[in-house]
């Protein structure tokens, strides 16, 4: 793709999720989601084969659906309430169908089909930028949207924890593990939302980072499927190190940094006399674990049965600059200690 | 007495402004049958009359073979419940990560023909004739035939001599497309024993567009004439995209997760028998192979 065909691509990209983070009208928080959506568009197309431009236009479609939803949801409100501010969506039709629309865009279950085989079908940064960037904007709507009954969050977080541990269950292509993962993590979000929204936040952030070093990783060693994880030992050792506490901190295991919002979404939801459903998500979440276990088993407890006739790849350097990823992994491995600094960053 | 039916445009003179008056006879013409678009109809033999039927009035109902495909299928259904819980595609998931060779056809007696299809330019009204039958001590198949370049004589079609043999597409439960997932592997493993001709093996992967369900992955399988069996390794990334027979300018490597099928095709155009016979098709990993796509993809002679 030409350079500055390239940038321009990018700069929509940021320009799009900063007009909906900077709007209070509904019209321009829906145009700087457009803008988002059509500015991947041609970042998605670039290779072009059949999987690729598959994967576009199922993208495509969920996105224009959501998007008319979205746009029709803030009409409706305008019309019944009188007012296009976003913090005034109060009418309980608009609200949930917003919400829906929302949820659509980012890939919440039950609106979710439509994300493991757009994921599968990109590369690996694209399905980064699709899995971390292209949620922002969406979720600075969702976040502002003030429910009074909490029983549409809870459900949709809820499905979405059950339906990204059991979808990825018997996955072996990586891209859609990811999917799933981040499935999973949308409905641990969306959970709290009605109860704490900053610990909403904090989980996106602390997604974000892990997804990020996940995805750096899986670009370095150039991987895609469960079973050329296997000799990723042989082209970056620390890797093979670092990726296994990545996973396990996407598991939420203490003492790494993905337990601390788990931890603390399941402390909030009981002191909400909702302990059942910590309960289900804590449970669910077990089967995401499974498949993250069994990623750290492929990659780093398990050599392959080479031929001895057969060569093992290169251990070239690595040409990509590596910055992001070591700094992505720190935090995702050694940030817990530092939660109470993080708790008083967050709860204002 | 029947009343005259109205089968003539009204005199011209009355319709000067109406350029074409074909549009207005179609208002008063019997309603045709509802025509399907190119992309959709199957293969026309040239100088055979159009079939206008729907699809439906071909289909023989018989409750019998009703039940029996329920049960077939309800059959299918149960498997596919309770391999999700070995693991995917009901190979434990320990084998997934460990596999580096996999035997996909292998032809151990008559049974094993079922999974392919064979089919030469006799349906287009040529000359050539292809048949499959299981090898000697029912250890391989044997594709045979003779190839004949002769074009039929319909006043259409320029060219013919071909043959083919290709895998029938996988079928879940209720007929619903099942695909083969290659992606642990990158290289094609054959095991065959030809007559010296130059074969050509084609790769169907799953598409999503009407206009790309032509679309195949080709290289070229030459074989050695003689007693002695040939083992062909070919890598995914030699295959080259062609779409009806014509390679494309815009080439892509070959995705591996979503496989329909494979298939041989001779058309050498060399008239004459031929024989091909082969033990088996399987995928391998080579990790010497390090190559992602072996043609360029960039746009040669750019619009400037």
């Amino acid at each position: 793709m030409a350079p500055f065909v390239y940038s321009t691509l990018i700069i929509s990209l940021g320009l799009g999720t900063a007009m909906t983070f900077a709007s209070t009208h509904w019209y321009l928080a829906w145009m700087g989601i457009e803008i988002n959506t059509l500015a991947i568009i041609p970042l998605m197309t670039q290779n072009h084969n059949p999987r690729a431009i598959e994967a576009t236009t199922k993208y495509f479609f969920a996105q224009a659906t959501a998007s008319a939803t979205l746009l029709f949801a803030a009409v409706s409100n305008a019309f019944l309430t009188g007012g296009w501010d976003i913090l005034q969506i109060n009418h309980p039709l608009t609200s949930t169908l917003t919400t829906l629309a929302l949820a659509m865009k980012i890939g919440l279950a039950p609106l979710h089909s439509w994300m493991p085989e757009v994921m599968q079908g990109l590369s690996l940064l694209t399905g980064l930028i699709l899995s971390t960037w292209q949620k922002l904007a969406p979720f600075c709507l969702i976040y502002q949207i003030q429910p009074d009954n909490p029983n549409v969050f809870i459900t949709l977080g809820l499905l979405s924890v059950i339906v990204g541990g059991w979808g990825g269950f018997n996955q072996v292509q990586l891209r859609k593990i990811l999917a799933y993962s981040s499935i999973a993590h949308l409905g641990w979000m969306i959970l709290i939302l009605p109860f704490s929204p900053p610990l909403t936040l904090l989980t996106l952030f602390t997604y974000l980072m892990m997804t990020f070093s996940l995805f750096s990783s899986f670009m370095l060693v150039r991987t895609t499927h469960i079973n050329s994880l296997s000799i990723s030992w042989a082209k970056i050792p620390t890797l093979t190190a670092s990726v296994p506490l990545i996973l396990l901190s996407l598991g939420g295991l203490p003492p790494l940094t993905g337990f601390l919002p788990k931890w603390l979404i399941l402390q909030e939801l009981t002191k909400q006399d909702l302990a059942p459903i910590a309960t289900l998500a804590a449970l669910s979440s077990l089967f995401s674990l499974y498949f993250y276990l069994r990623l750290s088993y492929t990659m780093t407890l398990t050599m392959p049965p080479n031929n001895p006739a057969g060569t093992l790849p290169w251990r070239l350097n690595p040409q990509h600059n590596t910055l992001p990823l070591a700094l992505t992994t720190t935090t995702t491995i050694f940030l817990l200690p530092a939660t109470p600094t993080i708790l008083a960053l967050f709860t204002f | 007495m029947s009343l005259p039916t109205i089968s003539r445009v009204p005199a011209s003179g009355l319709l000067r402004s109406i350029r074409d008056l074909r549009w207005l006879l179609r208002s008063i013409a019997p309603l045709a049958t509802p025509r399907r678009a190119l992309t959709q109809m199957g293969y026309r033999r040239p100088g055979q009359p159009r079939e206008d039927k729907p699809p439906w009035w071909r289909v023989k109902f018989d409750f019998s073979k009703g039940l029996k495909g329920m049960k077939r299928h309800f059959t299918l259904l149960k498997e596919e419940f309770f391999a999700q819980f070995v693991g995917p595609m009901g190979k434990p998931i320990i084998e997934h990560m460990l596999e580096q060779n996999q035997v996909l056809w292998e032809f151990r007696g008559p049974h094993s023909l079922q999974e392919w299809t064979i089919s030469c330019d006799r349906e287009i009204g040529g000359k050539s004739e292809v048949y499959l039958k299981v090898g000697r001590n029912n250890e391989t198949c044997l594709l045979y035939g003779t190839l004949c370049s002769d074009p039929p004589k319909d006043g259409e079609t320029r060219y013919s001599g071909y043959c083919t043999m290709r895998a029938k597409q996988p079928l879940a439960s209720f007929d619903r497309k099942r695909y083969h997932d290659w992606s642990s592997f990158n290289t094609l493993h054959l095991r065959i024993r030809g007559d010296g001709r130059p074969w050509m093996i084609n790769v169907i992967a799953e598409t999503y567009y009407t206009h790309q369900k032509d679309d195949m992955y080709s290289y070229f399988l030459y074989t050695r004439g003689g007693p002695y069996w040939q083992d062909v390794k070919i890598p995914f990334s030699k295959f080259f995209l062609a779409h009806r027979g014509r390679v494309q300018d815009d080439q892509h490597e070959l995705w591996l997760d979503k496989i329909n099928a494979i298939g041989f095709t001779l058309g050498d155009k060399a008239d004459g028998p031929f024989q091909l016979e082969i033990d088996f098709i399987g995928v391998c990993k080579d990790y010497a192979h390090t190559e992602d796509f072996a043609y360029e993809k960039y746009k040669r002679n750019p619009e400037v």
